[in-house]
Order: C-alpha cells, then structure tokens, then sequence
C-alpha cells in the first residue's frame, strides 16, 4: 500500500476515519453532537468546497495497517466500530443525502483527506447526485418449509391424499411415506426458489429507482432457521410509502407459499454507490 | 422453531446485515489506510465468533460458503 505504512508507528499519532461524504448546503452540525453512550467517537465535519466530510479523529496505534488485522480479529472492537461508523451516517442521514465510505478509510492527516475531497469532487458529487433524497432499503426472503408444504397440500390433490396417509400411517409404512412425502416437498422447493426470488425482485424493483440481488447470507451466521431464498437492496425516495404498501401486497401474495419477508433501513446507500471512485 | 403468522414483515437490522453493507459496501477511496481483501475475510471470521457467541446456531449447515455466495 502507500509507502507512509512503512514509516515507524508512532504512538499517539492521529489519523483522519471518513465515514462518508455530503453536500456541504445539507449536513447538519447535528451529527456533531456526543454519539448514544457506549460510543467515544466524536464526529467533526471537514468542509471542502461544495462537500464536507463526515470523519472522527482516530489513534493510529488502533488503526494502523500494522495493528488493524489483530484489531478486526477482536470481535468485541470490530463490532463497536462497526456499529459506530453506521450509526454516524444514520444520523447524517437524517439531514442530507451521503456518500458512504467504506469500514476503515483512514488519512494520516487532514491535508491528506482535503486532497482527496478536493480531487475526486466530481465524482464525489456525481455520487451524491444518484442518491440525493433517496435510501437504501433491504427486503429478506425466508422459505418456511412447513407452511411451503402445506400450501402444495391445498393446491395439489395428490400431495394432499400423501398428506393425509403420512399422518395417519404407523410404523415403517409411515416412515416411507413420510421420506416420499418430504422428497416430493424438496424437489418441488427446488423450482420455487428461483422463480419466487425472481417474482420478488420484479415486483420490488418496479416500485423502487433501483434495485439489486445480493448475495444469501449463510445461514450459520445468519442464525436463521429458514432457508434464506431472496436478498435483496433498493434505492428509493426517502418517503417509503410507495415500497412499502408494495412490499405488504407482496408478502400477502406470497405468504400463503411459506415465504416471510424481512424488511431493513433505511441504510446510506451502501449499495448504490460506485465501489471504485477514479480521480479525475 | 414454531409455525408463523402467514406473513410477516418485520423491521429487522442484524449484525450481518451491517457487516455485509459496512465492509462489503460503500465506496472505497484511495485512504491512506484501507481494507484488503484479505482483511475483511479476516472479519467474517471474527463475526462467527461473534456470532456464536451471541447467538444459538444449529449445525452449519454446507450450502453456502462463508460470504453467502452460492457455491
């Protein structure tokens, strides 16, 4: 990386965390005020030209590119952090449209990070531009095998007759029936998947600006016991009514298959910004 | 786990779902210091722990791979 990592770390030294970016007219001094207990960092926006960055004061000795990897192996550090740069943008949120940063975009100094508001300015506001007035919002899609096979049961007449045998079946012929029972079930789910993933992207995307498929979260940190079928992001106007009433019509609609939808946000557009910002 | 509500919609933020936004997301400048890839790997590491600690997971499961990516 840059050759100031090579330089000897010096105790106390400060460097410069930038949460995110936003248009200088929007952010409030509000953000400025102390962060909810439990949190030490103190939030400074540094104004340059038309934008202000939205950063903290960190010590380098926790942030340096020679401690950090011990550091994000601490799972109680990580996730204070973690926490700490979502809640700063939650509440520049609440005033102005923002660019996100990335977790841990440190400068080693102030003039560092003015260089780099002051370069990138066009595509920093190109950035803000996309996203002004608008939120990302998260819509989570769960299968409930449960109610996945009760629902086949009420459509189709063979699947409710096994139904029935399997529940009123002993001994090895209810066992056999049974594994036949959840095969047909699996093999079934197998198509529904796909196709009710893409129904719910459609359906959402239509009553959002923008929207993405991202990828399932595994479910052994998820710690969810459904199978996660759908996850998905969307752009939309800061006023969610729209998304929201088609997001209810949605979950009723698929409800009766076994699916719940989860709903998360608003976030800062996490999602809806470029990952790489070129210099100009 | 017991049977649900025919839908549900629920407004629910989980330690995942900053991880993935926070680490995997945003815009990535050219700072002096920021996350490699191997970095954040290193994260989703910590986050089981994390997580298992906090949480009472079933037997992972094989299906997906540690970020969530069909294999």
């Amino acid at each position: 990386m840059s050759s100031a990592a090579t330089e000897p770390l010096r105790r106390n030294s400060v460097g410069w965390y930038l949460y995110g970016v936003a248009a200088a007219e929007d952010a409030s001094t509000r953000v400025t005020s102390p962060l909810a207990a439990g949190t030490e960092e103190e939030v400074e926006l540094v104004a340059e030209g038309p934008l202000v960055g939205v950063v903290s004061r960190v010590s380098l000795h926790e942030f340096d590119e020679s401690v950090l990897p011990e550091r994000l192996s601490d799972a109680n550090w990580l996730e204070q952090k973690i926490r700490a740069h979502e809640q700063v943008l939650e509440r520049v949120l609440e005033d102005a449209s923002v660019v996100p940063c990335r977790f841990c975009t440190v400068y080693r100094s102030e003039a560092e990070l003015r260089r780099f508001l002051s370069e990138r300015r066009g595509a920093l506001e190109a950035a803000l531009d996309r996203v002004r007035g608008k939120v990302e919002v998260g819509v989570k899609a769960f299968i409930d095998r449960d109610r996945f096979a009760a629902g086949l049961a009420k459509e189709n007449d063979d699947f409710r007759e096994l139904t029935v045998h399997v529940s009123t079946a002993e001994g090895g012929r209810a066992y056999l029936e049974r594994r036949r029972l959840e095969q047909l079930v699996a093999s079934e789910l197998e198509g529904f998947r796909g196709e009710a993933a893409g129904r719910i992207h459609a359906r959402l995307l239509a009553a959002a600006e923008d929207g993405l498929a991202l990828a399932l979260q595994a479910p052994e940190l998820s710690g969810r016991e459904e199978e996660m079928i759908f996850n998905g992001a969307y752009l939309v106007t800061a006023n969610r009514d729209a998304f929201e009433e088609a997001l209810a019509s949605l979950a009723r609609d698929v409800g009766g298959d076994g699916v719940d939808l989860e709903l998360t946000g608003p976030w800062p557009a996490y999602n809806f910004v470029p990952e790489e910002l070129g210099a100009e | 786990m017991s049977s649900a509500e025919p839908q549900t919609l629920k407004q629910q933020v989980t330690l995942l779902d900053l991880v993935d936004r926070v680490l995997n997301k945003g815009v990535v400048l050219s700072g002096d210091i920021t996350l490699s890839v191997a970095d954040v790997d290193l994260v989703y590491v910590g986050l089981r722990v994390l997580l298992a600690s906090v949480a009472t997971l079933e037997e992972p499961r094989e299906r997906l791979s540690a970020d969530g990516a069909r294999p």
